[in-house]
């Protein structure tokens, strides 16, 4: 029997075709993403509305007893309310796909002008905790799969356990106890000099740590960074638990695969197989739950953001809940809403790029 | 390979016993503090004054009559602490049980009806799971009691807020959970029988689907409390003044931190930290030590498999002496030999005593030689070859030596002739790995990294032994490809591997072993897993290779066929010993080991086979598919496909059908498609005259004691869950009136006649051998007294002479109660020796139907012709002269 080539049983794998167009698969992978992100979406901020409907009369609720009945009629008729609900949910929804989210009750401010200030604080805060949950989770993740078992690891695990157990308000809390009396500053975003003084930054972008840097002065630069720093350690701290958890989770499993063996049996460096072969495999359901994660620390934000008076989303919406300003409220609530399906769908777009499986 | 598992080392099970003891005793300690905190608390939660009636004081530091200090407002913080306990196991309790009361049922229903009703509710459990669970919290607490209110109302309030939250994520882990339990062959065993679905639901199902729950519902109180907490934090929590709750008393506490008060936050948030502490160092003990359970059952030999096999061969070797000088090989080691191996030892580090997986193993490989090492499982074969490449885990103990010799002109690296492996630092081993020894694998598809193309994964091995350009070492890649085959090699370098097909991906792998020109070439199972087909052309590579490199391969196999077609010396294992070595026409046509020789017995030779004659036409046909097509649907906008394509077949009582095909044939569509399994995209199934494809299943159900099924995989085909006389029974309860005696006497009768009497009945399975539960599930399959049996790949997962063994018992049993038998399988050689007719498959039609002789012997069609060309016998005159035939 000759040696054939490709045994003619072989079934036809992939077309070579289709790999020649390589980049339809993806784009119809994301297409498929995207249609299905806007139902989800829309599911969402029915939900929202829903909700501020079921918990009633905004208007009553936030002034009832406070004013007499005429003047609540009036108020509610001022704010639509007395309309037939489908007309309220079509002026809700048309409203978002305008940008416009409404009008507090209480203070009558444009809504998206909250989101646009307070939404670039949380975004800075955010950002500013995933700095230190990367810088603190991967690499102690890598170093707890390595050890496995041993007293790294060991450690590593109950160290993520008790950083997932104390709530970010007593991180908070113990921060604060630990460093006000060194002087360290532990509310706000910045002092109120520098703050009054970065009001006048042109391009204004609301981002503290931008605005300081293109103003230029080092010492306001610093104070921007030392009021972060507490509100950042202790919300990373929390996810950079989970990191760690995860990644060594997942680098454990990586690392009991064939293909493992396979490089080492090729002669691979050990290094090597753990960094492009093992660790480069775990990413892909890592980055996948770190965008579940996304929602978790949108809700530890509003935590942190009270501890430490960080001006943001959740410090508002914080406020606006206890004033019971419902209209606030769902303005604030439906961004949420919106952000998370957005982050997830760049999730998605993120695991196309590392995953080729997918792709294809 | 098999690595006893779980082969841990000791320190971390004791870790392991001390956090769930650790976890359990806070979780204790909270439940009693809650339990008896009225008793245990100095003063009352609101309470600001003594019973002398002389005020607590304000912000007062811990002292004897208020340990923990005095709030901003004058209570006692322990009291608040006790009582905060009392609130937060409430609520904890409260949702944790409605979570599971709502989630699981909507989980299990979601994982196995599938359908609309799945996506509809995996759509919104997922939108629910993605929102930031506090703020869902809030809201729902607020639309439930507008923010906060008394006790009752508050905690209920808080422990519906909580569950809304977490339904979702019970929901999730249940679905999962029972999507895999659903696609378990047991599940599968149980409708063919009729079980109806709340009864699938409940004893299949729902039974292994519970171990998951004792973790989640530990984990999700740790999320309870801290959702309790922040609810408290941000003034949703309960009222005040009806209960005590620390995320409330934090929250009065953050002004006190600037002044440097610490006892008003530091307790209430320590009490937070050891409550969740010890729920979720529960859950992850429980964890750790549930999930190897779990894992063990996959197809994975157990002590019954490793019993049965040493049974046989006490029985064997009980009254024959055996000489040892077939086994040794000679005292001195071949200065010729590319691989020397002497006094081989392996043992595994285990909780238990070592395991010694090989014994003292000595064998010789000369360049250009092929040794076939051939053994059951648990022989050690595997393992003493990745023992030579240091490739076993750190609980492997190797002794002994292997010696690498380098005939080339050159050498070794370092100016040796000659080096000896064991004992080597990885650091050592790893320039000769890939360089002088290499291996290919079992597995093609997880062998290779589905994240880079193949041509990364050459490139990587070829720079890893030395300085070569990146033009060079993709050159160098493509020159590869083609020297083991590929088709359009410079394209398909860049492929990734999910991009080839199975024969394909090992060829890369055999790419990838040669690419440095190694002097041996380790191959554990390279064929395995592959097509008949497809088999042959790999080892038509390997063998070419071999004469062109003139590299020393070590094939280690289970396949008798494969070792006569390629070995030219055979190494015979048994349980980390070498029972016989002689050169492969020696050892087939006078093997001296009994081992040996019952292994040649047990293997079946195509053409030699005994088979039955056809059967007599009058018998009536108890089986009638006609132009049979199903297809199953793609995803978006891509073709169905079409797994079996206008297929007629008439089975008759008594008689055996071969099926045979290779993968994606249909075969196994058609066995699934025969007993309702599977709906029909058209065409007619009809048996015993009743035409079942159209009936809806509650028609259908009384008339499945017609039929039974045996699955292929030995280890999921019963429900690890019930014992062997519920197994077997439940087609029995499920389909006749019997009393719970005449049952039991039935069950006992079936097990006798498939030779598994006495004790088996109160057994589970995961106590029994892979045969004895084929065997069991034979039993299952004709307790109805069926007019048809499906076998499909009955005896593919078992050893060779186990297999024998149930084939034996499966011809008997089928001459006696005379049933039809559609029996598919990829193995010709076994067909060959029970089938009366056999019909040969091809991309879901079929290519050829006859009697047995008939197709095997003198196959009219060019497919057929192949595939018998393609399997190799267990007899090396006869495969070398099939050889020079072609």
């Amino acid at each position: 029997m000759t040696a054939e080539v490709l045994a003619p049983t072989e079934p036809p794998a992939a077309d070579p075709a289709r790999k020649r167009g390589g980049l339809n698969p993806l784009a119809r992978y994301l297409l498929v993403r995207l249609a299905l992100l806007i139902p989800m979406i829309w599911l969402l901020v029915t939900l929202v509305f829903l909700m501020m409907r079921v918990i009633g009369d905004p208007i009553q609720a936030a002034l009832g007893g406070r004013l007499p009945a005429d003047q609540i009629a009036e108020r509610k008729a001022a704010a639509g309310l007395d309309r037939p609900i489908l007309t309220q949910y079509w002026e809700y929804l048309t409203g978002i796909l305008r940008g416009d989210f409404g009008v507090t009750l209480t203070d009558n401010r444009d809504v998206s002008d909250i989101l646009v200030v307070n939404g670039a604080a949380t975004l800075e805060l955010a950002f500013w905790s995933l700095l230190v949950a990367f810088a603190v989770g991967i690499p102690l993740g890598r170093l707890a799969a390595r050890y496995r078992d041993r007293l790294p690891d060991v450690a590593l695990r109950l160290f993520s356990i008790l950083v997932y157990a104390a709530p970010v308000f007593f991180v908070g809390l113990l921060l604060k106890l630990a460093f006000t009396p060194f002087g360290w500053p532990s509310s706000g975003r910045a002092s109120t000099g520098t703050e009054l003084t970065l009001q006048q930054v042109e391009p204004h972008t609301h981002i503290m740590i931008v605005d300081a840097i293109l103003w230029g002065e080092p010492s306001l630069i610093w104070d921007v960074l030392q009021h972060a720093m507490l509100p950042a350690i202790a919300l990373g701290l929390l996810t950079g638990g989970v990191f760690i958890r995860l990644v060594r989770v997942n680098l454990l499993q990586t690392l009991r695969m064939d293909y493992v063996t396979a490089a080492r049996a090729r002669g691979v460096s050990e290094r090597r197989v753990l960094s492009k072969h093992a660790f480069r495999n775990a990413l892909v359901p890592v980055v996948t739950v770190m965008g579940m994660q996304i929602a978790m620390l949108l809700g530890g934000a509003i935590l942190t953001e009270t501890t430490f008076e960080w001006k943001g989303l959740g410090y508002a919406l914080a406020e606006y809940l206890i004033k019971r300003d419902f209209l606030a409220v769902q303005g604030i609530v439906t961004v949420i809403a919106l952000i998370v399906g957005i982050m997830s769908f760049l999730i998605d777009m993120i695991v196309a790029l590392v995953d080729p499986r997918v792709r294809f | 390979m098999r690595i006893p598992a779980p082969a841990v080392v000791r320190q971390a099970h004791g870790l392991q016993k001390f956090m769930l003891l650790l976890g359990f005793g806070l979780v204790l300690f909270f439940i009693v503090v809650a339990i008896f905190a009225p008793w245990l608390a100095p003063y009352d939660f609101t309470q600001v004054r003594g019973s002398d009636g002389v005020a607590f004081g304000t912000q007062q530091g811990p002292s004897a009559s208020h340990w923990f200090g005095t709030t901003v407002a004058g209570t006692d913080v322990l009291s608040r602490v006790i009582y905060g306990a009392r609130t937060a196991v409430a609520v904890i309790v409260l949702a944790v049980i409605l979570s599971g009361v709502v989630g699981v049922p909507l989980g299990l229903l979601s994982g196995y009806v599938g359908g609309w009703v799945d996506r509809l509710l995996v759509f919104v459990m997922d939108a629910m799971y993605a929102f930031p669970s506090l703020l869902l919290a809030i809201v729902v607490s607020i639309a439930l009691s507008g923010g906060s209110s008394g006790a009752v109302g508050g905690i209920l309030a808080a422990g519906i807020s909580i569950t809304v939250v977490f339904v979702p994520q019970y929901f999730r882990v249940i679905r999962n959970a029972t999507l895999a339990v659903k696609a378990e062959p047991y599940v599968d065993a149980a409708r063919v029988v009729g079980v109806r679905t709340p009864r699938i639901l409940r004893r299949h199902v729902f039974s292994n689907v519970t171990s998951t729950l004792p973790v989640i519902g530990t984990l999700n109180a740790s999320e309870a409390i801290l959702t309790l907490a922040g609810l408290g934090f941000l003034g949703f929590g309960i009222e005040p003044t009806a209960a005590a709750e620390w995320g409330y008393d934090l929250n009065k506490a953050l002004p006190d931190a600037a002044s440097g008060i610490w006892w008003t936050g530091v307790f209430p948030g320590a009490a937070i930290v050891l409550i969740v502490l010890g729920s979720t160092l529960m859950g992850e003990s429980l964890n750790d030590i549930l999930n190897p359970l779990l894992r063990a059952r996959g197809g994975e030999t157990t002590t019954a498999d490793e019993a049965e096999i040493d049974a046989e061969f006490k029985e064997l070797t009980s009254d024959v002496d055996v000489d040892e000088s077939i086994a040794d090989a000679e005292g001195e080691p071949r200065t010729v030999a590319a691989l020397s191996m002497r006094d081989l030892k392996v043992s595994f580090r285990t909780d238990a005593a070592p395991v010694r997986a090989v014994r003292g193993i000595g064998f010789d490989v000369a360049p250009g030689e092929v040794v076939a090492v051939v053994g059951e499982s648990g022989s050690g074969k595997s393992v003493s070859s990745r023992a030579v490449m240091g490739l076993l885990p750190a609980s492997a103990e190797v002794s002994g030596s292997a010696i690498l010799n380098s005939g080339k002109a050159g050498g070794l690296k370092d100016g040796d002739r000659s080096r000896e492996l064991i004992g080597l630092s990885q650091n050592h081993l790893r320039p000769i790995r890939g360089d002088r020894v290499s291996m290919v694998f079992q597995e093609p598809s997880t062998a290779l990294n589905p994240v880079y193309t193949v041509g990364w994964q050459i490139i990587e091995g070829l720079k890893a032994h030395g300085d070569i350009s990146k033009a060079e070492a993709r050159a160098r890649a493509v020159e590869l490809l083609d020297l083991v085959g590929m088709p359009d090699p410079d394209q398909r370098v860049d492929y990734y591997p999910h991009q080839l097909s199975g024969g394909q991906k090992q060829r890369v792998v055999i790419a990838m072993a040669i690419a440095c020109d190694p002097e041996v070439i380790i191959a554990d199972e390279p064929t395995t897993a592959l097509d008949v087909t497809v088999q042959a052309s790999i080892l038509e590579l390997l063998l070419s290779l071999r004469d062109r490199l003139g590299t020393a391969i070590v094939l280690i196999t289970h396949n008798m066929g494969v070792v006569a077609d390629m070995a030219d010396r055979v190494v015979v294992m048994y349980r980390g010993m070498i029972v016989e070595q002689a050169p492969v026409r020696q050892l087939f046509a006078a093997p001296e080991h009994p081992y040996t020789q019952a292994l040649l017995d047990a293997v079946p030779h195509l053409g030699h086979a005994d088979g039955p004659e056809p059967v007599p036409d009058e018998s009536p046909v108890v089986l009638d598919i006609a132009n049979l097509v199903v297809e199953f649907p793609a995803g978006l906008g891509k073709p169905s496909f079409r797994a079996v394509d206008d297929v007629s077949l008439q089975i008759r009582r008594g008689e055996v059908l071969g099926l045979v095909g290779e993968s994606g044939s249909g075969k196994s569509t058609i066995g699934r498609t025969t007993v309702g399994l599977q709906k029909p995209t058209s065409g007619t199934v009809t048996v015993s005259g009743d035409e079942i494809s159209s009936l809806s299943e509650a028609a259908l159900r009384p008339l499945r004691s017609r039929f039974g099924f045996v699955f292929q995989d030995p280890a999921a085909s019963l429900n690890p869950r019930m014992s062997i006389l519920d197994c077997i029974a439940e087609p029995l309860r499920v389909q006749t009136e019997l009393s719970e005696r005449e049952v039991d006497s039935k069950v006992r009768s079936l097990l006798d006649s498939v030779e598994l009497g006495g004790d088996y009945a109160e057994r589970y399975p995961h106590e029994l051998s892979g045969g004895q539960r084929q065997r069991v599930s034979l039993a299952r399959a004709l307790a109805l007294d069926p007019d048809l049996l499906i076998a499909d790949e009955p005896t593919s997962a078992l050893d060779v002479s186990v297999q024998a063994r149930v084939l034996e018992l499966f011809a008997e049993l089928q001459q006696r109660l005379q049933f039809a038998c559609l029996f598919i399988s990829h193995d010709l050689a076994v067909v060959d020796s029970l089938a009366n007719r056999v019909a040969v498959m091809q991309y879901g039609r079929l290519v050829e139907v006859g009697t047995r002789t008939d197709v095997l012997s003198r196959p009219q069609e060019a497919y057929t012709q192949r595939l018998i060309a393609a399997v190799p016998v267990p007899d090396p005159e006869e495969q070398a002269r099939r050889r020079a035939a072609h």
